[in-house]
């Protein structure tokens, strides 16, 4: 097992060459190249499916002799959007194993050469390494934040002044739509599973994910997802602009591209599902001895709680997206009130998966805090278990909430009373959560670094964002502040302020192991300072002009509130700006920063006592967890039992 | 020493909490109402705003004083007090907020139900959308049909809603009553407005291409003029 010179890769030798040479012959490299999985092969194989997809339903149409033959939505619901993606994900190699198995032919041994990356080009393939995937989905994630951040810098610049200025009403809704959108399905909730993929079998002391290949077979799904609703715009008639919700009978009568975000939900939604089972058997079966339940990480129990709300929750927002597109395609009338169908129903299985989906993309985020408030206060998290019991009181009353999204809707009068108490009372847990990390703040020895600065951000932030959650969950309030701007505010207040901060520490704290290397600690203060005035700016006066009388989604607007509009977009400018600051340091520091050794931070967590970035393995001896992860300031405390992280190869300061 | 820092964190939190309260009070956060419905949500607004201003004061303080107090240059290496937590804080920031959502809620429920309440034959009004304009119906008057809304000032409206097309929302901001209108089905809402003059009827449920622009015009005038209106659209 001697290291290799060049890399940290080769700690393990491939075990390929223990079977017979003829065991499969090597094909030679043009061969390789388009036969070979990889991205030519997954672009050649997506055109052929998409060809025969389209065959498909040609055919198909013209037996039943159905008018006209060729029907451009139907072709692309199953040539573009169904079978091609599946053409590309078969390219790329990421059925190989399992063809070979079903097809009855010699599987090939695990090699682990799917394991671990020594150029960038091992990015760009299917790689079952959990810390490379995890990388993926980071780099991936962020290309759609950039994308999706440009959208909503234009039609910021659209709602500078009242009237219409730059776009037509359909662009301008379909950029408010796919800007919601991407960030949701393409940012917040697939940036928490990078990260998480990248920590959790660390911090559990396991050497991958329980299922690699499905691990690397979800991150895959998400681009498609992603290139779909972009797509969107080119489709005749614009991109879908019925609003990230969607809400039918609207949808129905959209143009082309909404079939676009029905079908695109669909792979972003199984890739989310795909991961959150991972998640869930590595956290059940896979933690190392000793390392019980009451002695995980937060952020593995954040992880475990947001696992189970995916599983559970997900599949109701493919179903409300298949019954909508049925109802485009096939005629069914689930939504349609003329052949009996009911509106309402769309917005209650809608939001049964949405609402949830909040905690989904903000129960990671409270475990990346836990981790980050507590290693740079040097103090244990305070009431570790409280903490963790009030993420399961969120899961479980997460499921009870949805409807106060519909106070408004015209739903059963009687059903506004129960899930206002029941909003409410999610304070309770969430308050809890807010007074612990202050706790562990108190009388600690405080490293205040770009990590904890926006941990400490996100506190002050998320207490607005749950304080006007508060506004917004008694029904008189929220029946005055329902659809307007007071809204916009509020989510992104939770889910900026909120998840995108934590997103923002989580990437600051881990960024040392996952590069070896530390990022510019004073451009990274730049970088939260210049983000947290500009946030503020941006999002706290819209709950004025939604107060005031502003509806949400509109291009155009009340004269009076010209002004305020105006400094809204040019705060919005700035936090733009901001963002390149972040890309800046990140990709100067991942080429040229200093070496960062194996634990700056001095945390306790298993991810830290191996070498930075860890070995293909992550574990060259099985750790002991003796005892929990936040024994700071104990003396001789220990999480676990290990020999001490040998420095990794590959980085020289 | 102790009190000392006590005394300072109390400051601290004072300041945000004036700091805010001014801001609440100062800049006129709500349009003015025009209905007696709308005084009453009013109402449950200031009491959350009370007490959420209370909240994010203690929270805010707490973080700058201990970020202020307790900060030590990078390479401190040593490790704060190994507290673990403490029983009765924690029972205590779990029944606290219990109790303060669980006043908002009782508030929020009572008002909700005193705006639910129609009183002695309400004036109906039927309010249809369709992309992109309003219709009035006023059903006690021979369906007379309207694109502009005319209410009596200090007679309570009961509007029932619904749509020809997509979901639309019925909202006049200075009325602070919202209800969505529904393809298939009916809803309702009440609105008794207290006072004469122009407001604007919003829609506030993203409905295509015209959303934005779909607006009308709502005036509420005393009972004389309003019979007169009526006169004259009849004839």
């Amino acid at each position: 097992m001697a290291a290799g010179e060049g890399g940290v890769t080769a700690t393990h030798e491939p075990a390929v060459d223990t079977y017979p040479a003829h065991f499969e012959p090597q094909p030679g490299p043009t061969r390789r190249l388009l036969f070979g999985p990889g991205l030519v092969r997954g672009g050649w194989m997506a055109l052929l499916f998409f060809g025969l997809g389209t065959l498909l339903v040609c055919a198909l149409r013209w037996w039943w002799s159905w008018e006209p033959v060729w029907n451009t939505e139907v072709v692309l619901a199953v040539a573009a959007m169904t079978l091609a993606p599946i053409g590309f994900l078969a390219g790329i190699g990421s059925f190989d194993y399992w063809l070979h198995y079903v097809s009855g032919r010699p599987t090939r041994p695990e090699d682990h050469s799917g394991h671990g990356a020594t150029s960038w080009r091992d990015y760009f393939r299917v790689n079952t390494d959990h810390k490379v995937i995890g990388i993926q989905y980071l780099v991936t994630t962020f290309f759609f934040f950039t994308v999706g951040g440009l959208m909503a810098m234009f039609f910021r610049a659209e709602l500078a002044q009242p009237g219409l200025q730059f776009v037509d009403s359909q662009t301008f809704n379909g950029l408010v739509s796919v800007h919601a959108t991407l960030m949701i399905f393409l940012f917040i909730i697939p940036a928490f599973a990078g990260i998480a993929n990248f920590a959790v079998p660390l911090m559990l002391g396991a050497p991958d994910m329980a299922f690699p290949r499905l691990n690397a077979l979800s991150f895959w799904l998400l681009p498609i997802a992603g290139v779909m609703f972009v797509a969107s715009f080119l489709a005749p008639g614009g991109a879908f602009g019925a609003g990230w919700t969607g809400y039918a009978p609207l949808a129905e009568g959209q143009p082309l591209g909404q079939t676009f975000f029905n079908m695109g939900v669909q792979w972003a939604g199984a890739s989310s599902i795909m991961t959150a089972l991972n998640f869930l058997v590595t956290i059940i079966t896979m933690r190392a001895p000793g390392m019980t339940f009451w002695r995980m990480p937060l952020l593995v129990w954040a992880n475990f709680t947001t696992s189970l709300l995916v599983v559970i929750a997900t599949p109701f927002i493919a179903g409300s997206q298949f019954f909508v597109m049925f109802d485009r395609i096939l005629h069914t009338s689930f939504f349609t009130p003329d052949n009996g169908g009911y509106v309402l129903g769309y917005q209650h299985i809608f939001w049964f998966y949405s609402h949830p989906a909040v905690y989904i993309m903000m129960l990671p985020g409270f475990g990346i805090v836990s981790e980050v408030i507590s290693t740079m206060s040097r103090k244990p998290v305070f009431g570790y278990r409280l903490m963790a019991l009030s993420l399961i009181g969120i899961l479980v009353l997460g499921f009870s909430v949805w409807a106060h999204h519909m106070f408004v809707a015209g739903m059963a009068d009687w059903l506004r009373v129960p899930m206002m108490i029941t909003t409410l009372l999610i304070a309770v847990p969430t308050g809890i959560k807010i007074f612990s990390w202050t706790a562990t703040l108190w009388r600690g020895r405080i490293h205040l670094n770009t990590p904890m600065l926006f941990a400490l951000g996100f506190v002050t932030m998320f207490v607005i964002g749950g304080l006007s959650g508060i506004y917004l969950g008694s029904v008189p309030i929220d029946i005055a502040a329902s659809d307007t701007y007071f809204i916009v505010a509020h989510i992104h207040y939770v889910l900026f302020g909120g998840s995108v901060f934590t997103i923002f520490a989580g990437i600051y704290y881990w960024f040392p192991k996952m590069t070896g290397r530390m990022y510019d600690e004073r451009l990274g203060k730049w970088h939260f300072w210049l983000t947290f005035v500009s946030f503020n700016l941006t999002f706290f006066p819209m709950h004025y002009v939604g107060l005031r009388g502003m509806p949400r989604r509109v291009f155009d607007y009340d004269e009076a509130f010209g002004d305020v509009n105006f400094v809204i977009t040019a705060a919005s400018f700035v936090l733009g700006a901001s963002f390149v600051v972040f890309v800046y340091n990140m990709s100067t520091s991942w080429v040229r920063g200093p070496a960062a050794g194996s634990n700056p931070w001095r945390a306790h967590t298993l991810e830290w006592q191996v070498s930075s970035p860890p070995p293909i393995f992550n574990f060259d001896e099985i750790p002991q967890v003796v005892a929990g992860p936040y024994e700071y300031g104990v003396p001789g405390a220990r999480h676990a039992v290990m020999s001490p992280a040998r420095e990794a190869e590959q980085v020289h300061a | 020493m102790r009190l000392k820092g006590i005394v300072q964190l109390v400051a601290i939190g004072v300041v945000i909490a004036v700091a805010l309260t001014l801001t609440a009070v100062l800049l006129q956060w709500l349009p003015t109402s025009a209905s007696e419905e709308f005084d009453r949500i009013q109402g449950v607004y200031w009491f959350a705003t009370v007490i959420s201003i209370c909240i994010f004061s203690l929270v805010t303080a707490v973080v700058i004083f201990s970020v202020w107090k307790w900060r030590v240059p990078d390479d401190d290496d040593a490790d704060g007090p190994p507290i673990h937590g403490h029983t009765g804080l924690e029972i205590l920031w779990t029944a606290v907020p219990a109790v303060l959502v669980t006043a908002i809620g009782i508030v929020s429920a009572v008002v909700l139900a005193r705006n639910g309440e129609a009183g002695n034959r309400p004036l109906e009004v039927q309010a249809i959308g369709q992309q992109f304009a309003w219709k009035f119906v006023y059903s006690d008057y021979d369906d007379l049909a309207s694109g502009e809304l005319v209410l009596p000032v200090g007679r309570e409206a009961r509007f029932t809603m619904t749509s020809v097309d997509v979901i639309h929302s019925f909202w006049v901001p200075n009325f602070g009553q919202k209800m969505d209108a529904v393809p298939g089905i009916e809803t309702t809402i009440l609105v008794t407005p207290k006072r004469t003059g122009e407001f604007a009827v919003v829609c506030a449920e993203l409905c295509g291409l015209g959303h934005a622009t779909m607006r009308a015009k709502a005036r509420v005038v005393t009972q004389q003029e309003f019979d007169a209106w009526l006169r004259e659209k009849a004839a």
